[in-house]
């Protein structure tokens, strides 16, 4: 199965790649097994955030800047709302990163 | 600050890929259950720190945990944290703490240890191969080895082998560089030498400043003054020692080049009066001397005291003349850090990362939908589904 390592960048994800860069440092692990758990990393995330999210966001704002390379959309918004189930934050500059969901399923 | 959902998503995560990764650990000769139990407690214990998992929540509780001895792990302190926050901190300098035994064999000079042995190479003064032969006959119990450099096929060093020959190997090559020098001060210096090729450099000024050797010509047409001056004599070294002076007298430097310039040959045009204008402005000769005094007070913090050829007024010329170039370097590498710094903050403190459907734009209206996204805005961690996104260009 096909997996993103778009995750990694997420809270989640870097505190996985900070405990394992720690823990390999340390000479507890081996860099072998540490790239072995973040693509499970990748492979967990994407699974439950398929499985497991329901919830549905709406996103407004002016784009900055846009930017389709290597099949991963980039945008950089200003004055950005976010809208989701009762409750909504605005964020003056937010970037979105997005890979193609088409690869996924391939 | 973490919704419920995320929290609860991530810990499902967390444990998702811990298990997934037990065999790993377990089976194939893996670093076993406690280093993986020690993983996931540090992982965790980040994640309530960034506070985006419930800290109470926490899997000791753990609905889900196969883990035989969840919260038990006491070898390491690292799981404490699971009890309060309050502790995050004790397990973080814990985990610091790993590194230092990793070190503390250097300063060892015990030469009978096995990692001292390796670690006792550059300590050791002016023979380097014996505190290798200690330690490796030590090490290996088989006392009588005939090299040191035998040691890579024995079995049990076989981790360290490759780097204490590579340390020998490094140390070799420094030594002849040293021999062919004049004194064994440099043993010294070679460490510096091994930290910055520029430091040769400086080492053939060392060597004609005390008539040492005919170093071949490697970097230009320049060094060919250096020769005719050292042909001179004792106005060798005058002429060098007159080039790191800002307080020599002119006439002094023009009555020099008028010497020695008359002897070399001229290979990159005429030779221009000019030339003894830009003489006679300090700044710019300085500026000669300056180039291969730089290096020596980057790379070496006292000089002065290694190579005793060298003069002290250049260290003085040197403050004086860095003044110049310093601030403008080292502000300018500030500045460009800050500023990225800065915009690095703006751009990834609210991130969102997802996949995309479909992405339109209609004049300098976008449309997109994305699925199955993290998005980290404002310090909360928010997952979706589905998002659509309304952009105007």
């Amino acid at each position: 199965m096909a997996t993103f390592e778009l995750y990694r960048r997420s809270t989640i994800g870097m505190c996985l790649t900070e405990t394992l860069d720690e823990m390999v440092s340390n000479g507890t692990l081996s860099p072998e097994l540490a790239i072995q758990v973040l693509v499970q990393f990748d492979k967990s995330m994407t699974e439950a955030l398929e499985s497991q999210v329901k919830s549905k966001v709406a996103i407004k704002g002016h784009l900055h800047t846009y930017r389709f390379c290597d099949n991963v959309w980039t945008f950089i918004l200003q004055d950005a709302v976010f809208k989701y189930e009762d409750a909504s934050e605005t964020v003056g500059r937010v970037k979105i990163v997005a890979c193609d969901s088409k690869l996924l399923s391939q | 600050m973490a919704s419920s959902t995320t929290s609860a998503v991530y810990i499902h995560v967390i444990e998702d890929v811990i298990n997934k990764v037990r065999d790993e650990f377990i089976n194939n000769g893996g670093p076993g259950e406690t280093v993986l139990n020690e993983l996931q407690g540090i992982w965790e214990m980040k994640m309530m720190q960034a506070g985006v998992v419930c800290g109470p929540i926490e899997r000791s509780s753990g609905q889900k945990q196969p883990t035989p001895g969840g919260p038990i792990t006491p070898v390491h302190d690292l799981n404490v944290p699971y009890e309060g926050p309050e502790e995050y901190e004790t397990p973080t300098a814990d985990m610091l703490f790993p590194p230092t035994p990793l070190q503390t064999p250097v300063p060892t000079p015990l030469p009978g240890s096995a990692d001292g042995s390796m670690y006792n190479i550059p300590t050791g003064s002016s023979d380097y191969p014996t505190p290798v032969t200690d330690g490796g006959g030590n090490t290996d119990a088989k006392g009588a080895r005939p090299s040191p450099y035998m040691q890579s096929p024995s079995p049990w060093p076989n981790q360290r082998t490759p780097l204490s020959v590579d340390v020998n190997v490094a140390y070799v090559e420094g030594r002849d560089e040293v021999d062919r020098g004049p004194s064994h001060q440099p043993l010294t210096q070679d460490f510096f030498m091994m930290s910055s090729g520029k430091r040769k450099r400086e080492d053939f000024t060392t060597q004609y400043h005390n008539g040492g050797g005919y170093i071949p010509q490697q970097d230009g047409a320049g060094d060919a003054i250096y020769e005719v001056a050292k042909a001179e004599g004792s106005k060798g070294s005058d002429f060098l020692d007159r080039r790191d002076s800002t307080t020599t007298a002119k006439s002094e430097i023009l009555a020099h080049l008028a010497r020695s310039s008359s002897k070399i040959p001229q290979l990159d045009g005429p030779i221009p009066d000019p030339y003894d204008d830009m003489l006679s402005t300090p700044n710019i000769y300085n500026y000669q001397g300056v180039v291969n005094e730089d290096y020596n007070v980057v790379n070496t913090p006292a000089p002065n005291d290694l190579q005793a050829a060298t003069p002290a007024p250049v260290a003085q010329n040197d403050t004086g003349d860095d003044d110049d170039d310093e601030p403008l370097n080292e502000d300018d590498d500030d500045d460009e850090l800050d500023d990225v710094d800065q915009g690095e903050e703006l751009n990834t403190q609210h991130l969102v990362l997802a996949q995309f459907d479909k992405v339109t734009r209609t004049k300098s209206r976008w449309k997109c939908t994305l699925k199955d996204g993290i998005m980290h805005i404002n310090n909360k961690d928010i997952l979706f589904n589905k998002a659509t996104g309304e952009f105007d260009f």
